[in-house]
């Protein structure tokens, strides 16, 4: 058989080395092509990760066993002997860049899951990568992307991955730095400052919306083939809205990732929400970044538990006092406050002024007297606050400390205004309304903290934003917290109050149950998991969009920007992609009949969409983790998948 | 029948050690809890008959109703024969005769009463086994009273303890309504859901356990209703009625309540043509619910369009359109699209429910009648801080209401329907085994005793009663005893008399002969009369006042009766048909020794509030206050022989 010269380039010997000449055979195999290639490199070395790639032809050599000749790999090709893992800059959901060590031999779909192996993320089928947008301007973004944070030393994760106690893969142990960068990922960014996120780009309207998810990479294809290149940065984002099983247990990266990328397509006005929603996205926001910066423990405070001791309580002093009230006074007294405060009960027509009274909190109601003196007698009015609705009403400012209460009543809405004098004496009391409108007394365990959060909140108002310093202990800007919409719309000092509103519900949350509730309140959302595609359907001359969400398809009219059809999977007969025409048809029950080719992305993309979902509802709890890989490049596979 | 002579006497002598002991020991420490607990003390209306009803319910729950019978067979040995002849006659006026009987009563209400306020929180789970295995009461062994003695110390501890406890815990005493007309009443306690509390009623009517049985609450005031949801505590919502309210609880079927969850197509895929969905297969339909229901987040249905608002204050109705959220009701303002950015929240659903509004077209002007409110639930009377919503029809009104309690409660909603399922399917099972249980004469009393409700007419049952057991094949626990006049037989308590006087009666008991023919458990049957009272039934039934007089010869002493409240004219026939005695047992509670502290029910009732369902139906003759009284110290001695008993026959 003929002898001839295959070159291939080899980057260990520099890059101006000229390639490589080896003597083949064309019944040569890989494997024995590689051991010359080694042979004559003279460098001594692990080659193991090694693979040829054939340049020309966009392809990796794997298959060791088969000849050159079955490659069809004659004398004028040109290959190159590269490593399989290269690095690669990986901006994460969180909003840092990591640098690691991916494969740029295996398809996208294993690429993910090594990376989310070594990051310690569960499901990685729910992820993917994402091109970054093609940057026009030059060299100032790079000052701009900030800090890289390089984990490239870190093992190729293979079997399984040791853990420590706390979750965390071993490796991530291994120095101070390492184990920093897990911490980044575990826990939840620091609220960016107001004008980063101004800064930022915003979709405005669907179409915009469509024009990121033409930026997937393929799944069935490798890196390598898909024109990344080593140190290139590469998005990892959710991409598919179907969680399986989230459990604060094992998924604290995870979690924490799919919170912050949540989190940023509220900011980012990637969904909609409303102004209540957004209240409500701020305050968890707020809370969550706090109870980050405390160590994340898990601080339960469960009423069953408090109950219990006050019912404890009361038994013993029943059975020790006897008649005698005297011993109520002494020993289980229960907590109260007492203090001059001003009323207002506000009414239509009329401009009363506030009034000065001698209040007393007690269990969960409050009565008032005329004055101190006189609060042995009857009190003027009681006011059991059980139900109530709590609004603050204060300006840091203006020294204005009013607790506003909603007393329900038979007749309807009891309304009443308390003026505090100072931010002490209004932190407890409101901490009292607050309690007491859930049925709890200043006896309960979570009175101190409901001061302290109270406080906490207030020392956002006094402190003057300052927009570049990120969230410290307890200085924030509101604006932080919300969508530009909303940082035009209100003041922060305006801002403050609505969002310390909504905070009084979500105050008592641990961190994993903050972080869920945010997650179930963004899962909630109407227009939550849809993925937008602007597509034209066959017969149609306009451009649609269509929207691809886990359990349905959904056909939007640009003019009307309302949905005009949904599909259910469930009556999905079939589904088939014309690759020639690029052109996606399919089959419903019913013989109904849909065909679109798409406009913003590759008809791979929304192929892989539909599949990908299709997969997801496979999925199911015995299962565990395990992965049906086949399955999902069947459904997800171009042509040369089948 | 020897034996049940036998375990009657045995049963007055614990009756007695029990009354001696407890009265003293127990009762002390409670008194004080309950006063300085409950505060301003909220009186307890609560119809006469629906006490001693519901007494003997709890009672039939704890197995006790052999002491019942025994009880009642001595006293209405008598009564009895002339109850035959009524029933022969089978009218109403029978009852006069009866009323001597329920002179008696007083005592032994009381006692009961205060029973069931302890009994009342485990109600329902022992209730539930001791109906599938009817335990007569363990004729053969006779404890010896020292032995008994013994126990009873040990229990009193115990008790005490628990007492304690209980009396931190609010309890009130409802009266439900059934589909029919006729009600029943229960004792609550703050602690119950409303699943226990329709467990309980399951148990007392005998329905047929499906999933649209559900609680209802109707306020006349605003003309709204709502079902409660099955994992609401019952008192808390009661407990925002006010004084004078007419608000009433039904336990009805409403298809509506787990609608979602049988068809959530229609929920879910409302946009539909109705033909596609009514041939959704099973699979799709639990394809749904794992999607909205089972997923991180529950998914609310997306629902939108016009709907009418009243304004705030003016009489106007206002088209608007809507859009429901998970967190909250949203319409689009004029001039704006409903991109979610613009939309304004008319509420979120944290402090308010969502009520059924009837016959708002007349009331308020309403386009259609078909309008539901949003309030916080203490609101009891019109006010601006309440929503008011009006839809085109029928089917948008059952869409919104439904959406919201899907916002609202969650997943909560879907986990109740979880479990009311499998109470339906479970329930299947246990009636049957009941039905089979029956034959056999000591199991037939029992069967009518979980049904409440005497079967049928009282006449019917009480020949059953007298004559033989065995022929007397339990009255069927059909649906129809909820229509049935509920638990007459307790209420009328004729026979309880004897009560306290037990020990002497026994004897004279035994020798009547009655209680040997007595299946000991049938008690419930026996006393016929009370079954007019307690229902509504034949408002013919007179009311035996005179039959009172009679009784308040024994008790009369005793027995301040309470002259009848005026509140309680809203309860009708059923007072009506209640002689006058029903308020003398409280009277009797009065009575010295140990039945019942419950004289004073007022202050005595410590969670008391005024009886929460009036009943309007009845023809509103004379009316009765009956403070019942939770009153913890009443409860003692009750739950003291109770669990005495249960320990007793647990031994042997």
């Amino acid at each position: 058989m003929a002898v001839w010269d295959l070159s291939v380039t080899v980057e260990e010997l520099g890059p101006d080395a000229p390639p490589l000449k080896i003597s083949v055979t064309s019944d040569l195999h890989i494997g024995g092509a590689i051991l010359k290639i080694v042979d004559k490199t003279q460098i001594k070395k692990d080659w193991s990760d090694h693979a040829l790639w054939w340049e020309q032809k966009q392809q990796w050599l794997l298959k060791p066993a088969w000849t050159l000749d079955k490659c069809g790999i004659h004398a004028d090709a040109r290959l190159s002997f590269t490593p399989q893992h290269k690095p690669l800059r990986l901006g994460m959901p969180n909003g840092i860049t990591l640098k690691l060590r991916a494969c740029f031999s295996s398809s996208v779909f294993r690429t993910v899951m090594g990376i989310c192996k070594l990051l310690n993320i569960r499901r990685p089928e729910e992820l993917s990568l994402l091109r970054p947008v093609e940057e026009k301007k030059k060299k100032k973004d790079k000052d701009v992307e900030g800090e890289v944070y390089d984990i490239t030393c870190a093992p190729l994760p293979s079997g399984t991955v040791l853990t420590l106690a706390n979750g965390m893969p071993a490796y991530f142990a291994d120095s101070p730095e390492m184990e920093a960068v897990y911490k980044l990922l575990s826990v939840s960014q620091p609220a960016p400052p107001p004008e980063t996120i101004v800064k930022m780009y915003r979709p405005m309207n669907v179409v915009d919306k469509a024009q990121v998810n033409g930026r997937w990479l393929d799944s069935s294809r490798s890196l390598l083939q898909q024109g990344v290149k080593e140190n290139d940065k590469l998005f990892l984002r959710f991409k598919y809205y179907s969680f399986h099983e989230l459990s604060p247990r094992t998924d604290a990266v995870r979690l924490v990732q799919l919170y912050e990328q949540a989190r940023w397509s509220i900011l980012l006005e990637d969904i909609e929400c409303t102004e209540e929603e957004m209240m409500l996205f701020a305050a968890l926001q707020y809370h969550i970044g706090k109870v980050s910066l405390t160590e994340p423990q898990m601080v339960v405070s469960s009423p069953a538990m408090d109950d219990l001791d006050s019912a404890l309580q009361c038994l013993e002093v029943k059975m020790e006092g006897g008649q005698n009230n005297t011993v109520d006074d002494t020993m289980t007294t229960a907590p109260e406050l007492h203090d001059y405060l001003k009323l207002l009960r506000p009414k239509k027509l009329t401009l009363k002024p506030y009034k000065q009274y001698w209040f007393k909190f007690k269990e969960t109601s409050i009565s008032y007297y005329k004055s101190k003196e006189e609060s042995t007698k009857e009190p003027i009015q009681e006011m059991n606050l059980r139900g109530c609705e709590v609004v603050p009403d204060v300006s840091v400012a203006g020294q204005k400390f009013c607790i506003r209460l909603l007393i329900p009543e038979a007749e309807g809405m009891n309304e009443v205004y308390l003026r505090c004098e100072n931010e002490q004496q209004y932190s407890r009391w409101m901490a009292g309304c607050r309690l007491a409108s859930k049925g709890k007394t200043l006896a309960d365990s979570s009175y101190s903290s409901e001061v302290q959060n109270i406080q906490s909140f207030l020392a956002m108002q006094r402190t003057t934003p300052r927009t570049d310093t990120p969230q410290t202990d307890e200085s924030i800007n509101t604006h932080s917290l919300v969508s530009p919409r909303y940082q035009k719309k209100y003041k922060a000092k305006q801002l403050t109050p609505r969002i310390l509103e909504a905070y009084q519900n979500v105050a008592q949350l641990s961190l994993s149950d903050g972080i869920q509730k945010f997650l179930q309140i963004w899962q909630a959302l109407p227009d939550f998991g849809i993925s937008y595609f602007v597509v034209r359907f066959k017969g149609c001359r306009k451009d649609e969009v269509l929207g691809i969400a886990n359990n349905r398809l959904i056909r939007i009219d640009l003019s009307v920007s309302d949905v005009v059809k949904t599909w259910r999977y469930n009556t999905m007969r079939q589904w088939n992609v014309n690759w020639d025409i690029k052109q996606v048809a399919i089959e419903f029950n019913g013989n109904v009949n849909i065909a679109f080719s798409c406009v913003t992305a590759d008809c791979k993309i929304v192929h892989e969409y539909i599949g990908g979902y299709i997969f997801m509802s496979t999925r199911n709890r015995d299962q565990g983790d395990t992965l049906n890989e086949e399955l999902f490049h069947k459904l997800t596979g171009g042509h040369e998948a089948l | 029948m020897d034996d049940i002579d036998a375990m009657f006497s045995d049963l007055l002598g614990e009756m007695d050690l029990l009354t001696q002991s407890l009265g003293v020991d127990s009762l002390p420490p409670e008194a004080p809890p309950t006063s300085q607990k409950e505060t301003p003390p909220m009186n307890f209306s609560a119809g006469f008959t629906d006490l001693n009803a519901e007494t003997l319910h709890e009672l039939e729950d704890n197995d006790l109703d052999a002491l019942m019978a025994d009880l009642v067979a001595d006293l209405s040995a008598t009564e009895q024969k002339m109850a035959a002849e009524r029933e022969g006659v089978k009218t109403p006026h029978s009852v006069p005769p009866l009323a001597p009987a329920a002179l008696p009563t007083p005592q032994l209400q009381s006692d009961l009463s205060q029973p069931s306020p302890s009994s009342s929180s485990t109600t329902s789970s022992s209730s539930h086994s001791s109906s599938i295995s009817p335990p007569p009461p363990p004729q053969s062994t006779k404890p010896s009273k020292e032995e008994i003695e013994a126990q009873i110390k040990a229990d009193k501890i115990k008790l005490a303890l628990e007492k304690l406890k209980e009396a931190k815990v609010k309890k009130l005493v409802v009266k439900v309504e059934m589909t029919d007309g006729s009600s029943k009443t229960l004792m609550v306690d703050e602690r119950q859901e409303v699943r226990d509390v329709l467990d309980n009623l399951f148990e007392k009517t005998h329905c047929d356990c499906n999933v649209n049985w559900c609680l209802y609450e109707t306020n006349p005031e605003l003309q709204t209703e709502r079902g409660f949801e099955d994992h609401e505590n019952l008192v808390e919502p009661l407990s925002a009625w006010t004084r004078d309210s007419e608000n009433k609880v039904l336990f009805q079927e409403r298809e509506d309540k787990y609608e979602v969850f049988k068809n959530p197509q229609n929920f879910y895929l409302w946009k539909k043509d109705k033909k596609s969905l009514m041939d959704t297969k099973e699979k799709d339909k639990e394809l749904l619910l794992e999607e909205n229901f089972c997923g991180t987040s529950i998914i609310v249905p997306d629902l939108e369009g016009v709907l009418h608002l009243k304004e705030d204050g003016k009489k106007s109705w206002k088209p608007r359109f809507f859009l429901l959220r998970a967190s909250g009701m949203y319409y689009v303002p004029k001039g704006k699209t409903k991109t979610s950015r613009d939309l304004v929240c008319l509420v979120q659903f944290d402090n308010v429910n969502v009520y059924y509004g009837k016959e708002y077209k007349q009331k308020y002007k309403a386009p259609t009648d078909f309008c539901f409110i949003l309030k916080h639930p203490q609101i009891q009377k019109e006010s601006q801080y309440i929503k008011y919503l009006c839809c085109e029809d029928a089917w948008t009104l059952t869409l919104w209401v439904t959406g919201i309690r899907i916002a609202k409660y969650g997943k909560l909603l879907y986990d109740n329907y979880k479990t009311a399922q499998k109470k339906a399917s479970g329930s299947s099972i246990w009636t049957n085994r009941n039905i089979s249980s029956q034959p056999t004469p000591s199991a037939t009393p029992k069967a009518k005793a979980a049904n409440g409700h005497a079967p049928q007419p009282p006449a019917e049952s009480l020949p059953k009663v007298q004559g033989n057991q065995a022929q007397l094949p339990p009255p069927p626990p059909s649906l129809l005893n909820d229509s049935l006049p509920p638990p007459p037989p307790d209420p009328e308590l004729p026979p309880p008399p004897p009560m306290p006087p037990m020990t002497g009666k026994s004897a004279t008991m035994s020798s009547s002969g009655f209680p040997g023919n007595f299946p000991p458990p049938p008690m419930d049957d026996l006393p016929p009369p009370p079954p007019d009272d307690e229902t509504e039934l034949p408002p013919d039934f007179l009311p035996p006042p005179p039959p009172v007089m009679g009784g308040s010869g024994n008790f009369g002493a005793t027995l301040p009766p309470p002259p009848p409240d005026p509140q309680y004219s809203a309860r009708t026939s059923t007072t009506d048909s209640l002689p006058p005695p029903p308020p003398s047992p409280y009277a009797a509670g009065g009575v010295p020794p140990p039945p019942a502290p419950p004289p004073p029910p007022p202050p005595s009732a410590p969670a008391v509030r005024p009886t929460p369902s009036v009943k309007k139906s009845a023809p509103p003759p004379p009316k009765r206050t009956t403070p019942v009284q939770s009153a913890p110290s009443g409860g003692d001695f009750m739950s003291e022989l109770m669990s005495a008993m249960q320990k007793k026959r647990s031994d042997q």
